[in-house]
């Protein structure tokens, strides 16, 4: 009940907020997504092993996105952005991908 | 290598696992179960979903609206320009039209108009009409041979067939041309902007037709022996462009856009 109320009011936030994203802050948003999807999926994996931890889970979903913004913030800074962007995406990338196939074993058991 | 097994191995957060260990060793469930932690953090992916997709709808119409203004100012601007060359048409006419009426007054300005009007036609500065030919050049029906990478498109009448046509047409006798419309005078340059060719430039769409006024006993003939008409010949032949020479009793060629008149200026005087 209380992921769900989580999951709608933040939708709502994010419909009735309708923010300007300021230009310079567009290359992070995609980053943000991409880390945020990898906090999701490894909270599931973790709920389905059955050591799911709300705490780890909110603080391993803000770190992953701050920490994700500001490897690339810093490859900005540097001129590298673009290559660092992809590190991020690479790696974060894969750990979905393990993660996504852990719970399709724990689901389907294939 | 090891960064890397590292990652395929352990891709769930530690942090799972250690915590896990710790109730192990606190003994009991401590998951207090209403977790407003739980709310806060699902209430962020959510945001950051949302956020992230209107921001990418808005940018997607800000893109298209962007291609949809372009585009309606290139057509306005197509429209303003063809009008703007028929009132300067309408305006030569005027103008051409005072002025016979002046030379007409005289004798003396009878034989100056009909100078005028030979030198005119042969300027590209007023419409002449009469007998002549209709060579039309299209590009190949398939897109036949291309290059492996496409690169090259032989099949595409070129800037280079066209030049060939209309000076073929001069040499055999030819008075006064036009390709679809646009007159080539001495200062028409006939070549080709990426795919399109430009006479006058303005660009020009297939089929070209070529109108050549002339001698309708010697014209057609003399084009088909001479340079223009065996490089169509050789064109058809070898890329399949399809070509057509017909002869008509009535045409008429446009004159020029405009025709500036430039002249120098002795320097230090202006």
């Amino acid at each position: 009940m209380i992921p769900a109320i989580g999951l709608l009011l933040g939708i709502l936030a994010g419909l009735l907020i309708d923010v300007e994203i300021p230009l310079s802050l567009q290359p992070y948003l995609p980053i943000a997504v991409v880390a945020a999807l990898d906090a999701v999926f490894g909270g599931l994996r973790a709920l389905l092993d059955g050591i799911f931890d709300d705490k780890v889970f909110v603080v391993s979903f803000v770190a992953n996105v701050l920490i994700a913004a500001f490897i690339v913030f810093l490859g900005d800074q540097l001129g590298v952005g673009a290559q660092l962007s992809t590190a991020v995406i690479v790696v974060l990338g894969i750990r979905l991908f393990t993660n996504v196939a852990a719970i399709r074993r724990h689901i389907f058991n294939a | 290598m090891s960064l890397l097994n590292d990652l395929f191995d352990r891709p769930l957060d530690e942090g799972y696992a250690l915590a896990a260990a710790r109730r192990e060793r606190s003994g009991g469930d401590d998951r207090t179960s209403p977790s407003w932690l739980l709310l806060i953090g699902l209430l962020g992916v959510a945001l950051v979903f949302t956020v992230a997709a209107t921001q990418a709808r808005r940018t997607a119409g800000v893109l298209s609206a962007e291609r949809e203004s372009l585009m309606s100012r290139i057509t306005e601007r197509d429209a303003r320009t063809e009008e703007l060359e028929s009132q300067i048409a309408a305006m030569q006419d005027e103008l051409s039209a005072i002025e016979s009426a002046q030379l007409a007054r005289t004798a003396e300005g009878a034989t100056l108009q009909e100078e005028l009007e030979d030198m005119q036609a042969a300027a590209g500065a007023g419409a002449v009409a009469g007998p002549g030919i209709v060579v039309t050049v299209e590009d190949a029906p398939s897109e036949a041979p291309t290059t492996e990478d496409g690169a090259v498109d032989y099949g595409r009448v070129l800037d280079v067939d066209l030049q060939r046509v209309v000076n073929g047409l001069w040499a055999a006798g030819a008075e006064a041309v036009a390709v679809n419309g646009q007159r080539v005078t001495g200062l028409t340059a006939i070549r080709s902007a990426n795919d399109v060719v430009l006479v006058n430039y303005r660009p020009l769409r297939p089929p070209y037709e070529v109108v050549a006024l002339g001698d309708p006993r010697t014209l057609p003939s003399r084009f088909v022996d001479g340079p223009g008409g065996s490089w169509l010949q050789a064109i058809s032949g070898a890329h399949d462009i399809p070509f057509d020479i017909r002869s008509e009793e009535e045409l008429t060629v446009p004159a020029s856009g405009g025709s500036t008149l430039r002249h120098a200026v002795p320097e230090g005087s202006s």
